[in-house]
């Protein structure tokens, strides 16, 4: 049997009988495919194609060659991080602060998950008061602490990764070290065309689309948005027409610290809750929000997809070491090219 | 005279004043610790020092944590039974904090200032490998390191407790080509455990017939494995061998259950699965996984069900049982070794327990009785084959007699 061309960088087959691979001719997955080395070796022979039979009819190449799953998961992943980006990114472009406890927030939400499913409790109940637990959370620490830092971002930047860190070591002390498993209120899969599809990783796409509509509505068209947007372009001319400016400083912050805990609360299922489960997110969510542009809500959301898509898209191209890398060598290409993010709407 | 010049001499009076008491407060504590006492004659009447350095918090607390309480639990037992040649143990515990730099100072610390005779810990291969100068070579104390590792650690004075490559690969690879197929996969996260541990049971693998037909690595923190999942279900694998780690590993095993890979046929295992690991996914989502180590609940030996209910009793409040995965096994056994090697030697001097130690057998413990193979450095044990059913471990094979861990 022969096999051909997908995804030949990736792994490694052994066998005497392997042919050299052959070009596809699908979609634009098997052309970035094709663009990598394949990884060949004396008496270790590339494999490709995933080791679909060249001898296959056209439609069971098609089926085989997972169009489905990969479109799945690059729009699943995107959807997760689109999820964990949007507060950090009403945040940051809202209010000019970097918040580096956001990793905690999200697992401040998935900790309330677990809290309640620990507690007997159904788990979407959970998940609908980790928002509200988290916010209020995010409400008082921006009280107390976040509120000096307006006007010394470097100085939030640090401020808020040594909340974050607190925070992460109270919940690591709160599970002993421990990594636990909550169990989505969707289990398992459905299956299209014979391809499973997980059930929950769907429910995260509807529900991170709802959000995103959701919170877009509230921040461009609600009184409150219009609020917000005023306390940050001109706060002194906001507070002349009598908009408090601290509380919806406060206000705006404790919806970003929901936005995150709502991110964490949905992860949960799919990951395991630990107290690092926050941390892998961060720096890339960072990137998001750069390469969305600054001080725009909607480049943070573009960016998010951007920065999720391509984690989730590489690694079914190349060595998912190297795509963590050519991730942000993308990302910071993009930046150079177009400084002001792809949507900067810099509101100042 | 301006104000200026009337403070200048006072502050130069005293910066000599901190000079001074700085060196006078250096004088006495460098003093007492190396001129005044000589060493010998002061801890001939004192206790005997037990260093105990662990990962208490960080990442790796889960392993940390059991460890130190096992080491705290042996000790009093040695101490309730009058201690080593007449002289209590002192236990000095020091937290590394899953921070190797930071953990360099502490086993200093051990070595240099408390001056202890031994050192058990570390967890991790980086973090045995961050330590071990410093305690060995300048530290010129004895040093058992007490978790399951990639092997390839021979240096001199340093003792391994734990389970090698060989002894979780020898039987088990068989045994997963037996009960799963021929076809492997190996996920795995990008540190020197995996990668080593990989090339002894790809050997392995292929000795007995069967076939690595992906072998890709991670980085440690990934959390999104879709192409990997949809590689192994398109390849036909039969055996996804494991070693990512958590909570990544969680993602992983999600996703291969999502794509029903155990539903077709399909066989996960992962060697530094314990008991303790059980929570990290679902018990749906694990069902059929095969693990294979030093010690399980269900393998019912005598010697580890008493150990583990002495554990249970002390540390019931806890969140990590006692289990092979987290070290706690291997810490019991290196301290119970080194006793038995400090008796025999009627001495804590490093050479002569270490001479003692190439003997050091124990008739029972986790997992039952276990010994150092002469000149290795390293322990034989039994090894046990288990697989989760229903959100529990059953064991369904165990070792013929002590396994050799083939190294050194």
């Amino acid at each position: 049997m022969s096999k051909g061309g997908c995804l030949s960088a990736v792994y490694v087959i052994q066998g005497p009988n392997v042919t050299l691979p052959r070009p596809l001719t699908l979609s634009w997955v098997s052309r970035i495919v094709r663009a990598a080395p394949p990884a060949v070796d004396v008496g270790r022979r590339a494999s490709n194609l995933c080791g679909i039979n060249v001898e296959a009819s056209p439609l069971e190449r098609i089926k085989a060659l997972n169009a489905i799953p990969f479109f799945f998961d690059v729009f699943a992943y995107g959807a997760i991080f689109v999820l964990v980006v949007l507060g950090l990114g009403v945040i940051a472009s809202l209010m000019g602060i970097f918040n580096f406890a956001h990793g905690e927030f999200v697992l401040l939400g998935a900790y309330t998950v677990y809290w309640f499913d620990r507690s007997g409790m159904p788990v979407w109940l959970g998940m609908l008061a980790a928002p509200l637990v988290v916010g209020l959370v995010g409400l008082i620490l921006e009280r107390v602490a976040i509120r000096r830092f307006y006007a010394a971002p470097i100085v939030a930047m640090l401020g808020t990764y040594a909340i974050g860190l607190a925070l992460r070591e109270f919940v690591r002390s709160l599970l002993g070290g421990q990594f636990y498993s909550v169990v989505a209120p969707a289990v398992g899969s459905f299956d299209i065309g014979g391809v499973s599809i997980s059930k929950w990783r769907t429910a995260v796409i509807v529900i991170t689309l709802l959000v995103m509509v959701l919170s877009f509505l509230l921040l461009t068209r609600s009184k409150f948005g219009l609020q917000v947007r005023a306390a940050l372009e001109n706060p002194a001319l906001a507070r002349a027409s009598g908009i408090a400016t601290s509380r919806v400083y406060a206000i705006t912050f404790a919806f970003g610290a929901a936005l995150a805990g709502l991110a964490g609360a949905l992860m949960v299922p799919i990951y395991a809750l630990s107290a690092d489960m926050g941390v892998p997110f961060l720096i890339k969510s960072f990137l998001a929000v750069l390469l969305g542009g600054m001080g725009s809500f909607e480049g943070s959301i573009l960016g998010a997809a951007l920065v999720g898509g391509t984690s989730a898209a590489l690694p079914w191209a190349i060595k998912p070491v190297v795509a963590d890398v050519v991730v942000f060598l993308i990302a910071i290409a993009i930046v150079k090219v177009r400084p002001e993010g792809l949507m900067s709407k810099r509101r100042s | 005279m301006s104000k200026q010049d009337s403070k200048k001499p006072q502050s130069e009076s005293r910066r000599e004043f901190l000079h001074r008491s700085g060196a006078l407060a250096g004088m006495t504590a460098l003093g007492a610790g190396s001129f005044l006492y000589n060493p010998t004659e002061a801890r001939a009447a004192d206790a005997i020092k037990v260093g105990i350095a662990t990962d208490l918090t960080g990442p790796i607390s889960w392993g940390g944590v059991p460890n130190s309480n096992v080491a705290k639990m042996v000790i009093d037992d040695l101490n309730a039974a009058g201690g080593l040649l007449g002289r209590p143990l002192q236990m000095v515990l020091e937290d590394t904090a899953t921070n190797e730099q930071l953990a360099v100072t502490k086993v200093r610390k051990l070595v240099t200032q408390d001056k202890v005779d031994v050192v058990f810990g570390g967890i991790t291969s980086s973090m045995r490998n961050a330590i071990k100068d410093t305690i060995v070579n300048r530290g010129k104390t004895l040093y058992l390191y007490p978790q399951l590792y990639e092997g390839k650690e021979c240096t001199p004075f340093l003792y391994c407790t734990g389970p090698t490559p060989a002894q979780q690969c020898d039987t088990f690879i068989p045994w997963l080509i037996k009960n799963g197929g021929k076809k492997f996969y190996l996920p795995s996260a990008d540190y020197v455990w995996p990668h080593t541990l990989n090339a002894y049971a790809r050997k392995v693998i292929e000795k007995n017939g069967g076939e690595v037909v992906g072998e890709e690595y991670f980085p440690v923190d990934h959390n999104e494995y879709s192409a990997t999942v949809n590689k192994i279900m398109s390849l036909g694998v039969n055996n996804v061998f494991n070693t990512t780690i958590p909570p990544g590993v969680a993602a992983l095993f999600k996703q291969l259950y999502e794509a029903g890979f155990q539903k077709k046929g399909g066989r996960l295992s992962c060697v530094f699965y314990d008991e303790n690991a059980l929570s990290i996914t679902p018990a749906h989502e694990i069902e059929g996984l095969a693990t294979c180590l030093d010690f399980f609940h269900d393998a019912k030996d005598p010697g580890g069900t008493k150990i583990r209910a002495q554990y249970d009793k002390l540390y019931s409040a806890g969140k990590t049982q006692f289990t092979a995965g987290t070290a706690a096994t291997g810490m019991w056994r290196a301290i119970n070794l080194w006793a038995v090697a400090v008796k025999d030697a009627k001495s804590v001097k490093r050479e002569e327990v270490a001479k003692a130690l190439e003997n050091a057998k124990l008739a029972d413990g986790p997992g039952g009785p276990s010994e150092i193979v002469p000149g290795k450095r390293h322990t034989k044990m039994n090894m046990y084959i288990a697989v989760v059913k229903s959100g529990k471990y059953e064991v369904v094979e165990k070792s013929n007699g002590l396994v050799d861990p083939r190294e050194c």
